[in-house]
């Protein structure tokens, strides 16, 4: 075989692997659905029924727009983001903690190649939960769909970026404490600051000003923009952070990938 | 050469895990690594297989140069069953060796066919759709033999293939090996049973400390020290 011919036929065979790391993380996922699926999307379904339907009504809309619709957005963002970040935490800790991620590790897949294969897992978690989510809340209330576009392309990002966030710590994590520290005290009170059920400019000072510090205020944001056409910064702002915070947060991935953190000893 | 090793060094902090350990396993040859615990042995297998990264020298795996450009060039030649039995809980039995068959750059329908041919092999065609934590230790030492084989991997690591499994499953896995090693696969083998390593294996070297310390054929060297039985080479040369 040609030098040629023997590269390429290495790159179909690492193509094949990434298809296959895929799939393992994918059925993974609809394997258990019943821990991987149904739990975030009852709690949005939860939280629209609580907050938007029951309390509501009580409450004035926000910008115009009626409180159990403005609700919605962040909700889906934050089914989204959750999915994405425990599933890729999980997933790689398990596989680390048990020795079978050598498998793969040991195969002819580059470092990004890798990468790609387990993030798969978690962007399509991410995408059944958000379609589930935005599903479920149809079924409560009305609400409009301003830019499909724009909010398919801002939960990819935000999904990419939890999905990196996950598989940094499952490559770091030395025990379930660690991904449970990043879940309960870094992601949910970011997500809660991020405006999901109120207005950042309706908070009072210095509440307001560190809110805009919140990365995931912006993917809020832009969710909020395409799907209601509301929103209280700039589109480009909005998507411009989420699409850098999901860049760093690959080259993150992919750093530790490479360097084999948590892999390779 | 089916594995080449020259000056490989690998610390982990004050503790040096590999010493300047030279070994050259001939293509096609069945070779076997003893020595105590903490030898060094599986630090060597692993920065041959890509899970450790040596700190120096160089590995070519039938001539191609294990880490850098054409690393994963050298893993597609490589199959490797672990001392440790990690195996995917996650999937059933057959999936599990599709998947490493597809790792490892077959189809899907190549990695089916020779997923089935290993079920039938290794006698777990009963376990296919078993998952693996729920299958015997025996069972699961079968399993990783014929996950390290499904992509027809040119040189196969063994460490401790045999470790902790009863008498007749020994027997079964030796003659698996013997057979692959008659198909002119290159073998290098780990194991703490001398009377396993004198069986099979065509040369043997003695590891202590990170360092080889002596090399041969098994005949060869106990007539080199004199001794009846390999185990008596074994305690003159890395006995304390």
């Amino acid at each position: 075989m040609s030098a040629e011919a023997s590269a390429r036929d290495l790159r179909r065979a690492q193509w094949r692997g990434v298809g296959a790391v895929a799939e393992r993380e994918i059925l993974r996922v609809l394997r258990l659905w019943k821990q991987t699926l149904v739990p975030q999307v009852l709690v949005a379904v939860l939280f629209i029924v609580v907050f938007g339907l029951a309390l509501g009504g009580r409450l004035d809309g926000i910008g115009g727009v009626p409180y159990e619709q403005f609700i919605v957005p962040g909700l889906v963002l934050m089914g989204v983001g959750t999915a994405a970040f425990a599933n890729n935490g999980t997933s790689i800790y398990q596989a680390r903690g048990d020795g079978f991620i050598e498998d793969p590790v040991s195969s002819p897949m580059t470092a990004s190649q890798l990468l790609l294969g387990y993030l798969s897992g978690g962007i399509v978690r991410a995408a059944i939960i958000g379609v589930g989510i935005v599903a479920a809340a149809r079924a409560f209330v009305v609400f409009p769909l301003v830019n499909a576009g724009l909010v398919v392309a801002t939960l990819l990002l935000s999904g990419i970026a939890f999905a990196a966030l996950g598989t940094v710590v499952g490559l770091y994590a030395r025990g379930w404490e660690h991904q449970n520290f990043v879940g309960n005290l870094v992601i949910q009170p970011l997500v809660f600051l991020g405006g999901v059920f109120y207005a950042v400019d309706d908070l009072p000072e210095p509440w307001a000003t560190i809110s805009r510090f919140d990365p995931i205020f912006y993917m809020v944001e832009a969710t909020r923009e395409g799907m209601l056409g509301a929103a209280e910064v700039p589109l480009g702002l909005s998507l411009g952070v989420t699409a850098g915070l999901a860049a760093l947060m690959v080259l993150w991935a992919y750093t530790l990938f490479r360097r084999g953190v948590g892999l390779r000893t | 050469m089916g594995l080449r090793v020259e000056g490989l060094v690998k610390r982990f902090g004050d503790l040096t895990a590999v010493d300047s350990l030279d070994l050259a396993v001939p293509e096609g040859s069945f070779f076997g690594l003893l020595g105590p615990n903490g030898a060094g042995k599986t630090t060597l297998i692993r920065s041959v297989v890509g899970l450790c990264e040596p700190d120096e020298g160089h590995i070519e795996v039938l001539g191609v140069p294990a880490w850098g450009r054409r690393g994963a060039e050298a893993r597609r030649l490589i199959g490797y069953a672990p001392q440790e039995v990690a195996l995917d809980r996650f999937v059933p039995v057959r999936e599990a060796l599709e998947l490493h068959g597809r790792y490892f750059g077959m189809s899907r329908r190549d990695a089916v066919a020779r997923a089935r041919e290993m079920l039938a092999t290794f006698e777990l065609e009963d376990k296919a759709t078993s998952y693996a934590n729920l299958l015997s230790g025996g069972m699961r030492r079968r399993l990783l033999l014929a996950r390290a084989l499904v992509h027809r991997p040119r040189l196969v690591i063994l460490d401790e293939p045999t470790a902790g499994v009863d008498i007749e499953l020994r027997h079964d896995l030796w003659a698996h090996i013997s057979r692959l090693h008659a198909d002119g696969t290159t073998i290098l083998l780990t194991t703490h049973y001398l009377e396993e390593a004198e069986a099979l294996c065509e040369r043997v070297a003695f590891m202590r400390d990170g360092q080889i310390v002596t090399e041969g054929a098994p005949a060869e060297l106990r007539g080199r020290f004199g001794a009846g039985r390999l185990e008596d080479v074994y305690l003159r040369v890395v006995g304390r």
